[in-house]
């Protein structure tokens, strides 16, 4: 944030517009995250710091996929709709073959916080919802390794749309989205101060709070 | 550094604004080797680490040691923070780390060299949590004959 490093004071600082997350601007645009790296770089030769620059590039508009739609339907057939555990582990499984399609074409994977293969953190989290809770770690893990694995999967869709239209998609869309915004008010009611960082901050992002007004 | 709080969503900006920054009273940008000589690490808040590595803790001000080496498949995010993108360090760790990139300039000859081992934190920490780790990743630095720090927050 420009305000935050404007009371900070850092000796020299590059100001970028991209996107929270995206420091270096684009993934897999090397030409770009070169210039930005090395316009910090350049910085280290000025002496009238402390001083913040513009970096005068914004990153590459994203391509409009304002029609787009999941190709692959997800939804848990009727014999399901009592059973969210089994409904998340089938939406689980059904993503699995795009999962291992992009981990094979990007030859690495952000899976692999919790330990647990994915069939387990779902049960972990349908235990969540309807046994006793686990403990917040243990749960903010396995619920991390998920969220990864589903957008890391969705990348694989035939067309796989904007990354912002997968966020989309995932919060509006899954099982597993609509079982993490049911379990938020019984991680709000316990007691434990880990269960209450991850029901007021560390489960669902601020833009997606509006959906538990819905529920 | 990324961002103005006007440009984010409202929600997600009241809590940016509401976090305590400390100011630096002493902070100078001294004179210093040309970039052809100095050798760089890369610190990064991002909550990087080595799959397998302690994951962070709410509060944690400690950071992770990523030796330069370290494969790309090998490195997760276990930052707390749910509010930034992650789809970018999936698709490509160099968005948010930049080592790859980093290489490219060494081997040009831009940077003279870079650190043996880079580190990163997780940046939601208050910032006393984190001032004893930092003291101490100063002198690892020196160890290093690291002399020119690039900070990459997300």
């Amino acid at each position: 944030m420009r305000e935050h490093t404007e009371v900070v004071r850092p000796p020299r600082a590059l100001w970028v517009t991209f996107d929270l997350g995206r420091p270096l601007g684009a993934p897999d645009d090397p030409g770009l995250q070169r210039r930005v790296l090395r316009a910090a770089l350049d910085l280290l030769q000025r002496t009238d710091g402390p001083l913040i620059v513009d970096y005068p590039e914004d990153a590459p508009t994203p391509t409009d996929f304002s029609g787009w739609s999941c190709p692959i339907d997800l939804r848990p057939p009727a014999t399901d709709a009592n059973d969210r555990g089994a409904a998340l582990l089938r939406e689980i499984g059904q993503l699995a073959g795009w999962y291992d399609r992009v981990l094979a074409r990007r030859g690495r994977t952000t899976v692999g916080l919790s330990g647990l293969d994915m069939e387990a953190a779902g049960r972990l989290v349908a235990s969540a919802l309807d046994g006793a809770l686990p403990p917040s770690q243990e749960l903010k893990e396995a619920v991390d390794d998920l969220k990864a694995y589903y957008l890391e999967a969705a990348a694989g869709f035939p067309v796989p749309g904007s990354d912002i239209k997968r966020k989309a998609w995932f919060w509006s869309e899954t099982q597993l989205a609509s079982m993490l915004l049911a379990l938020q008010p019984r991680l709000a009611a316990s007691e434990d101060a880990g269960h209450k960082i991850l029901a007021n901050l560390t489960l669902i992002p601020a833009t997606e709070r509006h959906r538990l007004r819905s529920q | 550094m990324v961002k103005r709080l006007v440009d984010i969503p409202e929600v997600e900006a009241r809590h940016l604004a509401a976090i305590q920054c400390p100011t630096f009273g002493e902070t100078r940008a001294l004179a210093g080797k040309p970039l052809a000589e100095r050798r760089v690490v890369i610190i990064s808040t991002a909550g990087l680490h080595r799959r397998g590595d302690r994951t962070y803790r709410p509060g944690d001000g400690s950071y992770r040691v990523i030796p330069a080496e370290t494969p790309a498949r090998d490195l997760v995010m276990s930052h707390i923070s749910v509010n930034f993108d992650r789809t970018g360090f999936q698709q490509d760790h160099n968005v948010a780390f930049p080592i790859d990139r980093l290489r490219e300039l060494v081997t040009d000859g831009v940077v003279g060299s870079m650190a043996a081992v880079h580190y990163s934190f997780m940046g939601a920490f208050p910032p006393d949590a984190a001032e004893p780790y930092a003291r101490n990743l100063a002198g690892l630095l020196r160890q290093d004959a690291v002399d020119a720090a690039i900070l990459v927050p997300v």
